[in-house]
Order: structure tokens, then C-alpha cells, then sequence
């Protein structure tokens, strides 16, 4: 092996570079712009047909940019988010409106899974 | 009796050290938090760090394309500054007439701040067709005086046999430059790197100046710029200016050791 290859001035960009590269790897695989979860009642029952909203940030704003109805299982997904600084907030019919979650992205678009349900503050009749 | 007095000058250099390495904690601290730097009372550890900040500088402004001009521009400015200064600094280890006005000038063209020679130099660059170009955002600081003189220092403490000897084997003063005394002065290429890279880096009126295209801004433009976008936003303020003073930081710590001898030795021999 070279001299010049064991310089600190060789190894440590290398090492920079082969770490950027790798993260623009996992990026590439990630960034499908799938955002999905589940609402649920005060009780945890999931809330079929419920409206939920996905706003965007943009600088000292959010603005909405989807929206999408949950599933008999109270399941919703949203595709072809390209934002790195979301809000998610859910409505339906004689439960008012969730708490609105503020969901923080590695990368735009990248695919995220709630860990923690859109709740309403009531119950399904 | 010694073991106290060596602990105590310990003690002391370690205060000094934790008082000079507060302001970059706390910036630190604030970049991972979303707290105000003037909160009170002040917390010393962070509450809830988070990266997202950064997340936000990179997406929030083209960070990347202004990193990616500050990074060209910076390597302009060390490539041509090893170059120039290397050349310069080996002429001034010659003897010939006028040397010591030339010298009188280098050191007098010291003492005249940049702010003063802006509007000639904006002029030279704007006749040049440099404007808003790479080449123009280097072009003030493609040699230094203070390098030249790091080099001219590091030239003269290489024994003028080995030059000499060179000369006999028949090598052109390129060549003696490139062969013998460049690889024998590490300490001044290597002051010459962290210098030229950090006063580029940090530019500021320069490229504010003659940059007219966004997309042509560096870093501390980009800074200006998001303050001005942005409200409330300490965290991520900080942020930014952490990115900023990374690079500059790395290259310091890559170069320290060969930074301080090569300061040294101009500071001895110059």
C-alpha cells in the first residue's frame, strides 16, 4: 500500500465520502413520499371514514397540501409527499377534530409509518 | 510541592480552555434544542435534542448549491494560494535590486484593510468579465501577503546546500520549488491550506458584492439570506451556523499541528 493512501488527508475524505454515499443510498431506497397511520377514538376503537389532512411546511407556515379518508380499520395513507416538515390532523363527524401531530423527516419524502395513532379526544358512539 | 503547581497550572489552562469553548457550546446546544439563546435562567445541558434543525437549514434554502460554491471557491483559493505564494516566496529568498522596497510594499499593502481597496478591485474584476463567477469570487484572495511570508520563512530554513546541490544535478528553479522545497515546508503548505480556506470560507462583502445571481452565493450569504427569511428561528439558526463552521473547523483540526510549527517558524526565522 502506498505511502500517500495511509495520509490522514486521504483516509478521513474517504471516509466522508463513503458516508455520504451511503446516506444518499438509504435516501434513495426511503424516499417513496408514503406517509401512513391510524385514528383512533378516545378509546383506541379505529375511526372509520375520518378526514385526515396533511400540511406541509414552508418556512413560518403550514399549509395543507392532502387529504385523505381512513379505511373500516381506521387506516389512511398518503402518497407523493415531498416534504421533510409535516402536520397531520384528523376530523370526522361528532368527534370534532384530533390533536394536530407535528411529524419531523430525515429527508423529503421519506416513507414514514405513525408510531402513534391520530387520537380523538372522543368516543365513537 | 511540584505535583500541586502542575495540577494547579492545569486547572487553570482547563477554565481557560471550558471559558473559550463556552460560545461554541452553547451554539451547539442551541442548534439541537429550539431554545432561545438569551432564555433565562440559562440551561448548560440541552432539553430534548434534536437533528431536525439541520434537517430544515438543508431543505429550507439551497444549502447544498451554496455549500457546493463555497467548497469550489475555496479550493480555488488554496490551489492558486499554494501556487502563487510558493512562487513569490521563493523569489523573496533571492537576492536581487529593490528587495527591500518590495518588502517595505508587501508589508505596507498589509496595513490596508480590503474594505478600502473594494471598489478598484470590483472595477479590475468587472473589466476582467469575472463578475459573478467562481473564478471572480477567488480572484481578491488568490495570494496573500501573510502566506507569502509564511513561505519565504520556511524556504530560508531549508539549507541552501540541498538548493544548491539541485542546482548542480540540474534542476530548473521550478523544479528546486516543486521537489525540494515544497515537500521540505509541510508546516507552511499546510498554514497556507488553513488560512486561505478559512478567510474564503468566511467571506462575506466580497461575494455579496460582485454575486448577483442566487445561485452563485456562498455560505455566509446564504446565512444573511435565511435570517432574513425566517422568523423564530433560533434553533435553526444555529443550525446553519453550525454547517457553516464545520468545514472551516475540519480542515483546522485535518492541518493543526503543521498549522502551529508553520506559524512558529514564521515567527522565528521571518
Amino acid at each position: 500500500m502506498p505511502h500517500w493512501s495511509k495520509s490522514r488527508w486521504v483516509i478521513v475524505p474517504l471516509i466522508i465520502a463513503v458516508v455520504v454515499l451511503a446516506w444518499n443510498g438509504y435516501v434513495a431506497l426511503h424516499a417513496g413520499g408514503d406517509v401512513e397511520g391510524r385514528v383512533v377514538d378516545a378509546a383506541g376503537r379505529p375511526v372509520p371514514d375520518a378526514t385526515v389532512i396533511l400540511l406541509e411546511r414552508h418556512f413560518v407556515m403550514h399549509n395543507e397540501r392532502q387529504r385523505t379518508h381512513t379505511n373500516s380499520s381506521g387506516y389512511f395513507r398518503f402518497s407523493g409527499n415531498d416534504n421533510h416538515s409535516l402536520q397531520l390532523e384528523a376530523e370526522a363527524t361528532g368527534l370534532g377534530r384530533s390533536e394536530r401531530r407535528v411529524v419531523r423527516l430525515w429527508f423529503r419524502a421519506q416513507n414514514v409509518r405513525l408510531s402513534e395513532p391520530l387520537q380523538f379526544a372522543g368516543r365513537l358512539p | 510541592m511540584q505535583r500541586r503547581r502542575t495540577f494547579l497550572r492545569h486547572s487553570a489552562l482547563l477554565g481557560i480552555c471550558a471559558g473559550m469553548l463556552l460560545p461554541f457550546y452553547w451554539v451547539l446546544k442551541t442548534a439541537v434544542t429550539n431554545e432561545n439563546i438569551y432564555a433565562y435562567p440559562p440551561r448548560l445541558l440541552p432539553t430534548s435534542p434534536h437533528l431536525f434543525n439541520f434537517v430544515d437549514v438543508w431543505y429550507f434554502i439551497p444549502f447544498p448549491r451554496y455549500l457546493l460554491n463555497s467548497l469550489i471557491v475555496s479550493a480555488l483559493v488554496v490551489v492558486c494560494n499554494i501556487g502563487f505564494n510558493a512562487m513569490a516566496g521563493y523569489a523573496l529568498t533571492k537576492s536581487f535590486p529593490a528587495k527591500r522596497a518590495v518588502l517595505l510594499v508587501f508589508l505596507s499593502c498589509m496595513l490596508i484593510p480590503f474594505q478600502a481597496t473594494i471598489i478598484p478591485a470590483y472595477l479590475i474584476t468587472s473589466k476582467l468579465g469575472l463578475l459573478n463567477s467562481y473564478f471572480g469570487l477567488a480572484l481578491p484572495l488568490l495570494s496573500t501577503i501573510v502566506c507569502i511570508f509564511v513561505f519565504k520563512a520556511a524556504f530560508e530554513a531549508v539549507p541552501q546546500s540541498l538548493v544548491d546541490a539541485a542546482r548542480i544535478d540540474g534542476l530548473t528553479e521550478w523544479r528546486i520549488i516543486l521537489r525540494i522545497l515544497l515537500p521540505l515546508s509541510k508546516a507552511a503548505i499546510a498554514t497556507n491550506v488553513v488560512l486561505a480556506f478559512i478567510w474564503s470560507w468566511n467571506a462575506f462583502l466580497w461575494p455579496l458584492i460582485i454575486t448577483r445571481d442566487p445561485t452563485m452565493q456562498t455560505l455566509p450569504l446564504g446565512l444573511a439570506r435565511f435570517l432574513s427569511y425566517l422568523e423564530d428561528t433560533t434553533g435553526a439558526l444555529y443550525a446553519f451556523a453550525v454547517m457553516v463552521l464545520a468545514p472551516s473547523i475540519f480542515v483546522f483540526l485535518m492541518a493543526q499541528k503543521e498549522f502551529i510549527r508553520g506559524l512558529t517558524s514564521g515567527a522565528t526565522k521571518g
